[in-house]
């Protein structure tokens, strides 16, 4: 029996907005209102078919009653084991047992480090933070909270490999001995795209020693530097910003962003302002498929990449550029006047304003930018946009080291990229064949990956928070590299010491502590560099361990040369039989990397939102003009017919074959809404390993490069890349193949429904019923049902017991009755983009399972944040009625005051606390799911298998109950946060607001009535407690998601502070608004809406702002 | 009339009440041993690696729980002592007694079966599963380490004093006047009504328990019942 349905009213006839989750649901079919419907997706909570399963009902009966029968000769195993305490013989400096220590450290990237705050216990790194008194903080991306994970990855490479096989240390210890006694040895290094200030100095010390010596920079996805010289924005000073191609707030920043997203805040940074759309920036955005920038943009262009250029150089026309060549130019008059209208734009905000041009698109496109930002005068110390010249100079490139090594000017070469040339370099390119002829080849790093196995010896990396190092932020600012543990595997060892050993005088490899009794040569090698930048002495080391940074340390400026501008010819717009093809970098696997990080890849797509593989993605016109659409529309499900886009175990996509460059690949296809015409979008970084459980039956190859996670993962687009068209590639076709291939959607997973759920105003009177902002501020609170539903009266008088829990007075109390704390948060959409750094320090924070791809198809991934993606566009949209606007929405439980699922649990395992938090008490959940029945907003997350300890990567293993492999790798359960409870098999969990940091800190406050009574040095029995004594200062605690966020759009606070917290400013806004406010459940989350800020002389500019979203 | 059970049944009620009786204590028995929770184990009292007796430190020398229980105050666990905080004044005193062999063995590179490894303490006193309790929390707000671990200080060996349970924790949370004590004397484990006077000049105040209920009322101590208080 389905659940009983709560009718949401229509949307009435006057709505302009036209809202979707996927392409099944847009086309309406009949059974996406079943599926609406249903507590849990398709098959989520039914036994899969006795044939498909492992273990069927009647056998698991089977197998029930022979072990109770058994349970009464193993009970013994009940009597309480004995179990001991074992405590350290000697004390470590600053580590209590069962308390957190926190380090600033940073986490090394080609784009600048990000730096952290790293929290241990007892040693072990659990949790990345973002360290937030850093110059250059801006958060943490999903990749920066996932890297601890491969800390403790189970496919980490631990050993030595000579040729492939395992090897001894000796052994290596002599093959490094003698390349350093060789002076003359003709010896090459390949860096990552990463600036060091310790490596820049060793790489100096070594080219005087080693004549011969060569250095190269690679990463796959990360452009070439240009000499060093790199254009840095700042976005305080940006009040228009154009992106061409340019993802600056996901894969591709281009300084600190969080500034960015204050200034998407008409109320300011800490909501303390009357709401002004003057003080917001506007972003315009030129790209081909949706990223997150162009989710956030105003205005948004979409043109092929290969078109960008001519987008570009109109503009710089406009602005009156010299020097540009006519040819080429955009014809499309309502392109025409949307650049015009721009132009004027930018030009009136000249000195405050920004062109970003994306690092992979053309140098022409980059120079473009450049002239178009002199000519606006955004360049300089205090402008907008400024260059510095970063420490990384004087390295070659992939290209110039394959040249270097067919002219044999390399006998050794040491890989320490993070990329996998081997895999990921340009086809043409030969990069495999030519690192076969170096005569000793020496890879160093954290996989045994397609490089590993080409090379002569593989050492494996010491990770990040395992070694001793420093980086460059995104302005340059020293930053040290703290780590937190020693290496977990013995053969482990650093980049820093490898270049180290080859400039001691015999050669002598020393690893991880090093010598007894002297530093580790890595610490010894920092302090040095650290000595020349921030003076000697333990102090100022102790202060840049303290802090994590040294201030003032920035890079020098550079003045950009104004460089001739010389655009490529444009080739001409794709068409339908010669499409375009978009490499794009995958926000799971980044250029393939964390193809073994599991959070990651469970992690979905924040556009696409499909997890643990990639595909092709085309617009919905190119896909019906290729015949293709109605294929991906319909689902391959015996049972329910017809069922829409969506999920469920039978979801399979069609694979199409793309031909491009003259190879071609066959790849799933997914549409994808707001994509230009004629473009394909592949991700990149899939498909590096298969096994026997391949669907496809793909070859069995390559199965020792990745794990469990990365094997049988996607298809690998690499093979169609070559160096001109690394980014893009023009004259593509595309057919159908007639097979098919299982993708794990999550798009319509737990949806909800109900009428504006996300709400969108806009800065301007587009001359409707709307009005202008103030109006549509005002009526934030009036949009959808509550703009006629009358006031909820509850019936429920939630009361204590006058018996058992009597107030003061003797009589009953409020059962949220806390004086003190009464939790509540609120997230910004006008600043939320969708990128699921909340999602994953989420996972890291409060000890989230992974499920592995059949799970997450059956609809039972357990994020306890839901991100949410909607697409809405306006009817009467004449520009563009093919660029939806994209509304990102996490949700996460919204702790109701009047909880629905409170009142149906049998058992009061779910109950409300008197801080106001909706508390789970994971030990007396009995797994009915009647509570996640009741939810709303489905929230609740339920454990279908015991996830921690059978190990769901391995196929059928869940079904086989206690016969399945147990989870792999003994280092895993290090990761988990001590302070929360692993939950079981059959238990229902979901956000509880990281209850643990809250009881965490309002202990350490109650410390505080000891410390005044000893300050004032009277007895206890004479101080007065207050409230100032026992409740935690003003926004002091910080929940997962909040402090992970780099656009700042969550905040989270005590409603008893009232205006001293920013969460509660931004409660008593007028852009708060509940969610599902008409159903009566007072939830403690709430949300701002977003806003947008068109520019109102633009052709578009009527239909922004308007995507407020309905789900009926 | 024939008779319907043959002679030989009439014993059969009496066979089926014995077996059944005593099927039902051995359930019962059976349970008792081996399916109550063992938090409330009162008196488990397991022998430890080395016979430490908090009755010769803490009553006869006066050592303070906190010179070895050292985050005690500060944190959710209380920690037992390191080897190097035994060994600081083990190094000088009682040197030779064959008593402190293990200890020797895990710090005096000297002792000829040094091996560094640290004791091996049997835990005593263990939170059902599920359960954060925090120290830190109680002792800083009045609550005596005795209050849960009993007369510590008079123990040659420890044992547990008090059930662990749930019902105990709540008993004291919905009443903790009884325990709750100036944050003077969390750690004086000689505690009583004699130390009441110096505390309040208020003649109605002469328990203990009175004192407890103005210090509830002053410290604004309202523990919580629900339960995230400790499930999370």
């Amino acid at each position: 029996m389905s659940k009983r349905i709560w009718h949401h009213p229509e949307v009435p006839a006057g709505e302009t907005t036209v809202s979707w989750r996927s392409a099944g649901q847009l086309e309406d079919t009949p059974a996406f209102r079943e599926w609406l419907d249903r507590e849990f997706p398709q098959g989520a909570a039914e036994m899969a078919d006795e044939s498909e399963a492992e273990t069927s009902r009647r056998s698991f009966l089977k197998l029930m009653g022979a072990s109770t029968a058994l349970a009464g000769f193993g009970m013994a195993a009940c009597r309480r084991p004995e179990s001991y305490i074992v405590p350290y013989t000697k004390a470590p400096e600053w580590v209590i047992p069962g308390k957190a220590t926190y380090y600033a450290s940073a986490m090394p990237r080609a784009t600048g480090a990000t730096p952290l705050v790293v929290t241990t216990f007892e040693g072990r790194p659990t949790k990345l933070a973002p360290n937030t008194l850093h110059p250059d903080a801006a958060g943490t991306d999903a990749f920066a909270q996932a890297s601890v994970l491969d800390l403790y990855s189970p496919s980490r490479s631990r050993r030595i490999l000579k040729a492939g096989k395992p090897a001894k240390r000796a052994e290596l210890d002599a093959a490094i001995a003698a390349i350093a006694a060789d002076k003359a040895a003709k010896v090459g290094f390949l860096f990552g795209a990463d600036d060091s200030p310790t490596r820049n100095r060793l790489r100096k010390e070594i080219a005087a020693i080693f004549p011969a010596a060569k250095f190269y920079q690679y990463e796959a996805l990360t452009p070439d530097s240009m000499d060093g010289v790199r254009m840095v924005a700042d976005f305080t000073k940006a009040d228009r910003i154009l992106a061409l191609d340019c993802d600056f707030a996901g894969i591709d920043p281009q300084g600190p962003v969080t500034a960015f997203f204050d200034c998407r805040k008409p109320e300011g940074k800490g909501y303390d302002q009357t709401p002004d759309a003057a003080k917001m920036n506007r972003l315009y955005a030129v790209e081909a498929a949706y990223s997150l920038t162009g989710g956030m943009a105003d205005h948004r262009l979409r043109v092929a990449p290969s078109q960008v250029a001519a987008v570009a150089a109109q503009l710089a026309r406009e602005l009156g550029v010299s020097g540009i060549p006519s040819d080429g130019a955009i014809t499309d008059s309502k392109q025409l006047e949307w650049i015009s209208a721009m132009a004027a734009d930018l030009k009136s905000h000249a000195g405050k304003s920004a062109v970003l041009a994306g690092s992979r698109q053309s140098a022409a496109v980059r120079q473009l930018a450049q002239a178009i930002n002199l000519a606006l005068g955004n360049i300089g110390e205090d402008k907008p946009l400024f260059a510095v010249l970063t420490e990384a100079t004087g390295l070659g490139t992939l290209a110039s080291l394959k040249a270097d090594i067919d002219a044999g000017a390399i006998d050794t070469l040491f890989l320490f990229t993070p990329s996998n040339p081997v895999y990921d370099a340009p086809a043409d390119l030969g990069f495999p064949a030519a690192l076969a002829k170096v005569k000793t080849s020496i890879h160093h790093g954290e996989r045994t990956d397609a490089t590993a196995h080409a090379c002569t010896w593989h050492i494996p990396a010491a990770h990040y928070l395992e070694s001793w190092s420093d980086a460059r932020s995104a302005r340059g600012t020293y930053t040290v590299v703290q780590p937190m543990i020693l290496p977990l595997y013995q053969d482990c060892i650093a980049e820093t010491e490898l270049l180290l050993a080859l400039l001691s005088a015999d050669g002598k490899l020393l690893a991880g502590e090093g010598e007894k009794g002297a530093p580790s040569p890595a610490y010894g090698a920092v302090r040095k560099t650290f000595a020349t930048l921030g003076g000697e002495g333990d102090a100022a080391w102790k202060k840049l361990l303290r802090d994590g940074f040294l201030p003032g340390s920035q890079y020098a400026s550079a003045t950009p040369a104004a460089g001739p501008v010389s655009p490529d010819t444009v080739p001409a717009a794709p068409a339908i039989d010669s499409l375009e093809v978009i490499f794009a970098t995958d926000a799971s696997v980044y250029d393939g990397r964390w193809i073994d990080n599991a959070w990651l890849q469970e992690a979905p797509d924040p556009i696409s939102k499909l997890t643990w593989d990639n595909a092709a993605l085309i617009a919905p016109k190119t896909a019906k003009e290729l015949g293709i659409y109605d294929e991906i529309i319909a689902i391959e499900n015996p049972r329910a017919l017809g069922s829409p886009d969506g999920e469920g175990e039978n979801r399979k996509s069609p694979i199409i074959e793309v031909a491009v460059n003259g190879r071609t690949l066959e790849i799933p296809v997914l549409v994808s809404f707001g994509q230009a015409e004629n473009t394909i979008i592949i991700p990149l970084g899939y498909g590096q390993a298969f096994d026997k459980d391949d669907e496809l039956e793909r070859k069995p190859a390559n199965q020792s490069h990745v794990g469990l996670v990365g094997v049988n993962r996607g298809f690998n687009a690499y093979p169609l890349r070559d160096t001109a068209t690394a980014y893009f590639a023009t004259g593509a076709t595309v057919k159908s193949t007639g097979k098919r291939y299982s993708v794990a959607l999550v798009q319509e997973h737990s949806a909800m429904y109900g009428r504006a759920l996300a709400r969108e105003i806009s800065t301007i009177d587009s001359q409707d019923d709307k009005g202008g902002f103030e109006k549509q501020l005002a009526n934030v609170k009036k949009q959808g049902n509550d703009s006629h539903a009358p006031t909820n009266i509850s019936l429920y008088k939630p009361m204590g017991s006058a018996r058992w829990n009597p107030g003061p007075d003797g009589k009953a109390q409020p059962l949220i009755n806390d004086p003190l704390h009464q939790w509540a948060m609120t997230i910004d959409l006008s600043s939320c983009m969708g990128c699921n750094a909340c999602l994953v320090a989420c996972q890291a924070e409060n000890n989230i399972p992974v499920v592995g791809k059949e799970q997450v198809a059956k609809g039972r991934e357990m994020h306890w944040i839901r991100m949410d993606r909607y697409f809405a566009v306006q009817k009467d949209n004449t520009f563009d009625a093919d660029n939806p606007a994209l509304v990102p929405q996490p949700v996460a439980c919204v702790q109701c005051e009047f909880a629905p699922c409170e009142t149906v649990c049998p058992v009061n395992a779910t109950v409300h606390t008197e801080d106001g938090l909706n508390a789970m008490a994971y030990n007396r959940c009995i797994g009915t799911r009647y509570c996640a029945n009741n939810c709303p907003y489905k929230a609740r997350r339920f454990n279908f298998f015991d996830y921690n300890k059978r190990n769901p990567l391995i196929k059928h293993n869940l079904y086989r109950g206690p016969l399945g492999e147990k989870t792999v790798g003994e280092a895993n359960h290090l990761q988990k946060n001590p302070n929360v409870t692993v939950r079981m098999r059959g238990v229902m969990e979901k956000c509880t607001y990281c209850v643990q940091r809250l009881k965490d800190s309002v202990i350490r406050q109650k410390r505080g009535q000891k410390q005044e009574a000893l300050v004032a040095g009277k007895p206890s029995t004479e101080m007065e407690v207050t409230e100032k004594t026992l409740r935690i200062p003003v926004d002091s605690v910080k929940v997962a998601c909040q402090e992970a966020c780099p656009a700042d759009a969550i905040t989270f606070g005590n409603l008893k502070d009232e205006e001293k917290s920013a969460m509660f400013r931004a409660k008593s806004g007028e852009r708060n608004y509940d969610l599902l406010n008409y159903i009566g459940t007072r939830p403690r989350t709430s949300y701002l809406a977003r806003v947008k800020n068109p520019n109102p002389d633009m052709p578009d500019a009527k239909f922004i702002g308007k995507a407020t979203i309905h789900m009926v | 009339m024939a008779n319907i059970f043959p002679r030989w049944s009439n014993l059969l009620p009496l066979k089926i009440a014995v077996c059944a009786g005593s099927a039902a204590a051995g359930v019962a028995l059976a349970f008792a041993y081996y399916a109550t929770p063992k938090a409330q184990v009162v008196g488990y009292q397991p022998s430890q690696p080395i016979p430490f007796s908090h009755k010769i430190h803490v009553d006869q020398l006066g050592l303070d729980c906190r010179y070895c229980h050292s985050f005690v105050d500060v944190a959710g666990h209380s920690n037992v002592p390191t080897g190097n905080t035994c060994w600081n004044c083990h190094q000088h005193v009682q040197r030779e007694s064959p008593k402190l062999a293990p200890l020797h063995k895990s710090m005096d590179p000297a002792f000829p079966g040094y091996d560094g490894k640290p004791i091996e303490w049997v835990r005593i006193h263990k939170s059902p599963d599920y359960v954060y309790f925090n120290h830190s929390a109680h002792v800083n707000r009045g609550i005596s380490c005795q209050s849960c671990h009993g007369d510590v200080h008079k123990m040659e060996v420890v044992w547990q004093d008090q059930p662990h349970s749930m019902g105990w924790c709540l008993e004291c949370h919905r009443a903790p006047e009884k325990h709750l004590r100036p944050l003077e004397e969390v750690y004086n484990f000689n505690y009583g009504d004699a130390d009441v006077t110096k505390y309040s000049r208020d003649q109605s105040v002469k328990t203990t328990q009175d004192l407890g209920l103005k210090l509830k009322e002053q410290f604004q101590v309202k523990p919580k019942e629900s339960c995230a208080t400790c499930h999370h």
